[in-house]
C-alpha cells in the first residue's frame, strides 16, 4: 500500500481506496490492456481479477472481497449482446440486481458496488470508469466491513 | 369431480371420525391411498407429547390411522426423508406445501409422484415457548394440560381436572408468546398450491366440527379423493355457497391480521443497518443448523455458504450468512425453522425476510405458490428471449 500511495496520481498522502475489479477475459480485460497501450492515465487503486465471463461472477466473490477489506468492487463485462458466451452478461445483470439490493439492505453504501460494460477497444473508457469509481469511493471513505489491521 | 370443486367430507370409519379432527377425512384419505396402492408411503405426525410431534414416513395404514388428530408441527423437508420419485402422500400446511414445490423446482422432489394434502393453518406454536407460556401466563403446570383449542381469538387450555383456562391470543403475542413469529406474519392460510386443500373453515350447520371442507386444486387431488371414495373410506357432499363465503371470510380476516403483523415486524431498522446485522449475527457459532433445516436450500453438502467460509475467519460478518442472504432472496418462504433451531437465538427468519420480501415484491414472485413460475434466474432469461 505504501508504494501505491507513493505512486498515486495525486502525489500526496491522501487516502487511496482499495478496489477489486473483476474483468471478463474477452472484453474488459482487453479494455484494460488497451488503456495501458493507449497510455490513458488512471489511479492505481484497482486490483484486477480476470474471470472468463461476467456471468462467472459469483456473489461469493464480491462478498468475500468486501470482507477481505475492499473499499469498493467493480465488475465489468462485454456490452449487452456482445457476450462471447451468448448470454453471460444477462446473467450478470440478474446477479447484480440481487447483490445490489442485498448490499443496500445490509447497510453498505450504494456507491461501493458497480457493474459496467467495457469492450476490448474502449481503453479510454476503461480509464474513465476506473477514475470515476475511485473518486466515488474516496467520497464515501473506507469500508465499514474492512477487518481490523487491514489498511 | 372437477378442479375447483368444493366438498364437505368425513371418514366412514367411526373410530377415525371421532379421533380425527373435523371428521377425520384427511386420515381416512391418506390410509386409503396406502391401502389401495396409490402411494408407497405417507408422512404422518407422530405425537411425542401434548406439545410436540415429529414427522414419520410410514407404509403402514394402521400407523396413519393411529396418527389421527395430530397437531400442526413445523415444516417438513420432504426431500431429506425420501428417495426421488417415491410415490408419497404428504399432509401439509401451506408452508410445507410451498417448500415442497420449491424443492420440486430444484429437482429434489418429483412433484408428479407427490400427493400434497393441504391443511388450513392459522399458525403453529413452538413447544418450548408454549411450556414457558403456560408457566408464566397461565400459571399452569405444562404436564397438567390435556387439550388445547382456539376459539374466538382466545387460546384455551384444558387441564386434567377438566377446567378451561383462556387468554386472548393478542394479549399473549404482545408478551412475546403465542404463535411463532413467522406464523404471525404468514399470510397464506389456505394451501391453494397443494393438490387438495382441507380444513374446518366453511363447515356449517349440522356438519360443523364433524366434517372437513375440501377444495380440489389439481388432477392429483381428484385422484386421491376419488380413490378414498371408491375404497369406501370417506363420504362427501357438495359444499354450499354460504360455507364457501365463510371460509373466504376467515381467510381474509387472517390475512389482514398477518399484514398488520408484517408491518410491525418488518418495520424499517432505526439507525445503521450494518450495526443491526453485525450485532444480530455476532453470536453465531457456525453450527450450520439453519442451513440443515432450510426447506428451500437444495445445495446439499458442497454448498457455497459452507465451502467458502470457515470458523477461523476473522471477518466482521460471517460469509456463511452473507451468502445465504443472497441465496434466499428469491426463495425464502418465511417458514421460521431457522429461528426455531438456532442454538443462540438469532432471529434468522426475520433477517432473511428483510432481504427477501422487498425483492420478491419487486419481481412479483411468491415462492412455492405454483409450479409454473421458475425461480428468478429462469424467469428473466425467458423474458429476455435467451
Amino acid at each position: 500500500m505504501a508504494e501505491a500511495t507513493a505512486t498515486g496520481t495525486t502525489g500526496t498522502d491522501e487516502w487511496q481506496p482499495k478496489i477489486v475489479m473483476f474483468c471478463c477475459n474477452w472484453c474488459s480485460y482487453g479494455g484494460a490492456d488497451s488503456a495501458g497501450m493507449g497510455r490513458f492515465q488512471q489511479p492505481p487503486t484497482v486490483r484486477v481479477i480476470r474471470v472468463m465471463c461476467s456471468g462467472r461472477m459469483d456473489p461469493v466473490f464480491i462478498l468475500n472481497a468486501f470482507l477481505e477489506g475492499a473499499d469498493g468492487v467493480l465488475f465489468s463485462g462485454c456490452h449487452i449482446g456482445d457476450c462471447h458466451y451468448v448470454n453471460g452478461n444477462y446473467k450478470a445483470t440478474i446477479k447484480y440486481k440481487f447483490l445490489k439490493a442485498m448490499v443496500n439492505e445490509l447497510g453498505l453504501e450504494d456507491e461501493r458496488l458497480k457493474l459496467d460494460w467495457i469492450s476490448a477497444s474502449e481503453g479510454e473508457r476503461y480509464a474513465e470508469v476506473v477514475t470515476e469509481f475511485t473518486e466515488q469511493i474516496k467520497k464515501v471513505g473506507p469500508s465499514p466491513l474492512k477487518p481490523e489491521g487491514v489498511i | 369431480m372437477d378442479i375447483g370443486d368444493c366438498y364437505v367430507g368425513w371418514a366412514t370409519d367411526e373410530d377415525i371420525r371421532t379421533r380425527g379432527a373435523s371428521g377425520g377425512l384427511v386420515t381416512a384419505m391418506l390410509a386409503a391411498a396406502l391401502e389401495k396402492g396409490l402411494v408407497e408411503a405417507v408422512v404422518v405426525l407422530k405425537k411425542l407429547g401434548e406439545f410436540e410431534a415429529v414427522p414419520v414416513v410410514t407404509s403402514d395404514p394402521e400407523e396413519v390411522k393411529a396418527a389421527a388428530g395430530s397437531m400442526h408441527s413445523v415444516p417438513i423437508v420432504l426431500s431429506r426423508y425420501l428417495d426421488y420419485g417415491t410415490k408419497v402422500a404428504l399432509p401439509a400446511k401451506p408452508c410445507d406445501a410451498r417448500s415442497t414445490l420449491e424443492q420440486a423446482k430444484r429437482g429434489q422432489v418429483d412433484i408428479d409422484t407427490t400427493y400434497i394434502v393441504g391443511l388450513n393453518c392459522g399458525g403453529t406454536m413452538h413447544p418450548a415457548v408454549t411450556r414457558e407460556m403456560l408457566d408464566v401466563m397461565y400459571k399452569l403446570d405444562p404436564e397438567d394440560i390435556e387439550g388445547e383449542e382456539i376459539d374466538k381469538g382466545k387460546l384455551i387450555f384444558e387441564t386434567k381436572d377438566g377446567e378451561e383456562h383462556a387468554i386472548k391470543i393478542d394479549e399473549l403475542e404482545e408478551e412475546g408468546y403465542g404463535r411463532r413469529e413467522s406464523c404471525q406474519y404468514c399470510a397464506v392460510n389456505i394451501p391453494t398450491m397443494a393438490d387438495i386443500a382441507c380444513g374446518n373453515w366453511g363447515v356449517i350447520g349440522d356438519l360443523a366440527g364433524k366434517g372437513t371442507f375440501v377444495e380440489i386444486n389439481t388432477k392429483k387431488g381428484i385422484e386421491i379423493l376419488q380413490n378414498a371414495i371408491d375404497a369406501g373410506a370417506v363420504e362427501i357432499t357438495p359444499a354450499d355457497d354460504k360455507g364457501k363465503a365463510i371460509r373466504a371470510k376467515v381467510d381474509g380476516a387472517m390475512m389482514n391480521v398477518a399484514a398488520a403483523a408484517n408491518d410491525k415486524f418488518l418495520a424499517p431498522i432505526e439507525g445503521s443497518h450494518l450495526d443491526y446485522y453485525m450485532n444480530a449475527l455476532s453470536d453465531c457459532i457456525n453450527c450450520g443448523a439453519c442451513k440443515t433445516v432450510c426447506p428451500v436450500c437444495a445445495c446439499g453438502e458442497g454448498a457455497k455458504c459452507t465451502d467458502f467460509s470457515s470458523a477461523s475467519d476473522t471477518y466482521k460478518m460471517s460469509l456463511f450468512h452473507l451468502v445465504r442472504f443472497v441465496h434466499l432472496m428469491d426463495s425464502c418462504i418465511g417458514c421460521g425453522q431457522c429461528t426455531d433451531v438456532c442454538p443462540v437465538d438469532i432471529p434468522l427468519t426475520h433477517i432473511y425476510q428483510r432481504f427477501a420480501v422487498p425483492m420478491q415484491e419487486e419481481f412479483e414472485y411468491k415462492p412455492g405458490m405454483d409450479m409454473t413460475t421458475p425461480p428468478f434466474f429462469g424467469v428473466d432469461l425467458v423474458e429476455e428471449g435467451h
